[in-house]
């Protein structure tokens, strides 16, 4: 390896290092799909707000079946049974729109920090859950 | 307590703090402007919204567990005596002649008071029920004018009239189907019993939520404060960031007048262009104005998402000259603002001449979120709904959290 090839090797190094630390100290991408998608209803510690969107930190969701789950965050909360008795106002909408990889980053990011710890949710997780979404859920 | 019978109590003279009454350290922790003290009145009948005073001092306090009655027997600003009453779990709480007006998510209810009797000892009687039941927007609160006119605000169940509800991109049906039963106030005979809807008639429309909603007797005009639109990032995310959504849409403050049509769900005011605009749903582009005079411009636009609860004409004689006549707003917070600080969880004293606002708001009473961990408003101390003025002038707010009411007493520099 000639010099100049060392020298080049050494810069991507560094810089290889320098973005692997800043990724360090930033957000999961999942946070920040959340932050961008889920924060405003269920707020950043998950918790909700009384009356108006439901907590998802420690409830059945979020700890239970990844599928279901991702079925759930797909379709919205229109439709959901459990919603008949639930005493908060506002639905949440469907999120079929993103793709798999960033629904795969929120569900991990949720199972992780509010679901005690869960298991990750992979991108072909979601795309397994989307083939049983309706055929036009739109 | 509104309008008519604080005259009547000034008039006997009743217009100074009993001696003997008690502040709280600190003022229970709210920060207050020069002279105003706060005593906690009572705690512990649940999440309280709305409430009134009589004239003899009682106390009315209309909560999601609830209706409860209070007294302050040796005059100390507490509460000695705390009775529940009445099958309501409701909202609105409002004293007209002898009767008590309550509401809850599908109707307008009155008890019968009895002189000297704290709690109504009778069943209630229904002014106006069967409005349908909705999960959003759904709390009837109500107005009334000194005739027994009954205003109802009828929330609209929805953010923005989108065709599907709070879904990112969707667009606005038009012309928006939910104003032809909701959105707007609609006006009943409130001495008449046994109504439904159908009784009554749209007064004025355009307004997603006027929770805040008050008859001014010495405009004789109807005020409200109306809960602006949510999600504008999160809806139309090429056009709007957070920090627009946390901070562009006002909370508008308007004279409601017969037929007036104040903007919802095709446009909102912007505090950043300190105009109106095209709502997104409606080919808003972020600058796009409606056709010019079409919506009256807001008497006051405040800050978006600070949830404007209620509204009081100030008609009592012990604050200072200046509060007389002026509006007190109570802001319960915000939820929407997050990611960004949320905002609002306090009382603000809007100047008002000849129903025209006077000057910038001031904020009157604060302090009532304490940390709010995690910037959540689960985690608010207090958040104030109510409003009353009591036969002494005191302010009194109830708050939602944990039911906790307190008493505003002026005494003086």
């Amino acid at each position: 390896m000639s010099a100049r090839s060392l020298r080049l090797a050494a810069v991507f190094a560094g810089l290889w290092l320098a973005a692997a630390s800043s990724v360090a100290n930033e957000p999961a991408p999942g946070q920040l799909l959340y932050n961008k998608h889920c924060l405003a209803c269920h707020q950043a510690d998950g918790g909700g707000v009384p009356n108006m969107q439901p907590a998802i930190a420690g409830g059945t969701w979020v700890k239970g079946d990844a599928r279901a789950l991702a079925l759930f965050v797909m379709s919205g909360g229109f439709d959901s049974a459990s919603r008949k008795d639930s005493d908060v106002g506002n639905v949440m909408p469907p999120f079929h729109q993103l793709p798999d990889a960033d629904l795969a980053a929120i569900l991990t990011f949720i199972r992780q920090k509010f679901g005690d710890g869960g298991s990750p949710v992979s991108a072909a997780d979601v795309a397994d859950a989307r083939t049983s979404l309706p055929a036009s859920p739109k | 307590m509104r309008n008519a019978l604080v005259r009547v109590v000034s008039v006997l003279g009743l217009g100074c703090i009993a001696p003997g009454t008690a502040i709280a350290a600190d003022n229970d922790g709210l920060a207050l402007p020069p002279g105003f003290s706060a005593v906690v009145v009572h705690e512990g009948q649940g999440t309280a919204r709305h409430l009134d005073v009589a004239a003899n001092g009682d106390i009315y306090v209309a909560g999601r567990n609830g209706l409860s009655a209070m007294r302050d027997t040796n005059r100390d600003g507490k509460a000695d005596i705390v009775a529940t009453f009445g099958d309501v779990k409701g909202t609105e709480l409002r004293l007209f002649r002898n009767w008590l007006y309550v509401s809850d998510d599908v109707g307008v209810y009155r008890y019968a008071l009895a002189k000297a009797q704290l709690a109504p000892a009778g069943s209630r009687e229904t002014v106006v029920s069967e409005f349908p039941k909705e999960r959003q927007h759904s709390d009837k609160t109500f107005a009334l004018d000194a005739k027994g006119t009954l205003y109802i605000n009828v929330g609209a169940p929805s953010n923005s009239c989108q065709e599907k509800d709070r879904q990112e991109g969707s667009l606005g049906l038009n012309p928006c189907p939910i104003l032809e039963k909701y959105g707007g106030v609609w006006v009943f005979d409130g001495t008449k019993l046994n109504q439904t809807p159908a009784n009554g008639r749209r007064f004025a429309t355009g307004m997603r939520n006027a929770v805040a909603i008050e008859w001014n007797a010495t405009q004789n005009s109807l005020f409200a404060v109306i809960h602006g639109r949510d999600s504008l990032d999160t809806l139309f995310p090429t056009l709007y960031t957070a920090e627009d959504n946390a901070t562009r849409q006002a909370e508008e403050f308007h004279q409601i007048v017969d037929g007036g049509d104040y903007g919802w769900p095709y446009t909102f005011f912007d505090t950043r262009l300190a105009r109106r605009v095209l709502a997104p749903e409606y080919g808003g582009d972020k600058t796009k104005e409606p056709e010019a005079g079409k919506y009256p411009e807001p008497l006051v636009a405040f800050p978006a998402h600070w949830a404007p609860n209620d509204l009081l004409f100030y008609s009592g004689k012990s604050f200072p000259a200046k509060y007389r006549e002026g509006a007190f707003i109570a802001f319960h917070g915000s939820w929407n603002r997050a990611p960004e600080p949320q905002a609002g969880y306090k009382v603000v004293f809007q100047p008002m001449k000849d129903g025209k606002a006077n000057g910038p708001y001031e904020v009157f009473a604060d302090g009532f979120a304490g940390d709010m961990k995690d910037n959540s408003p689960r985690n608010a101390q207090y958040r104030p709904v109510g409003l009353a003025v009591g036969p002494d002038g005191s302010l009194f707010i109830a708050d939602s959290q944990k039911g906790r009411v307190w008493r505003i007493s002026y005494r003086g520099k």
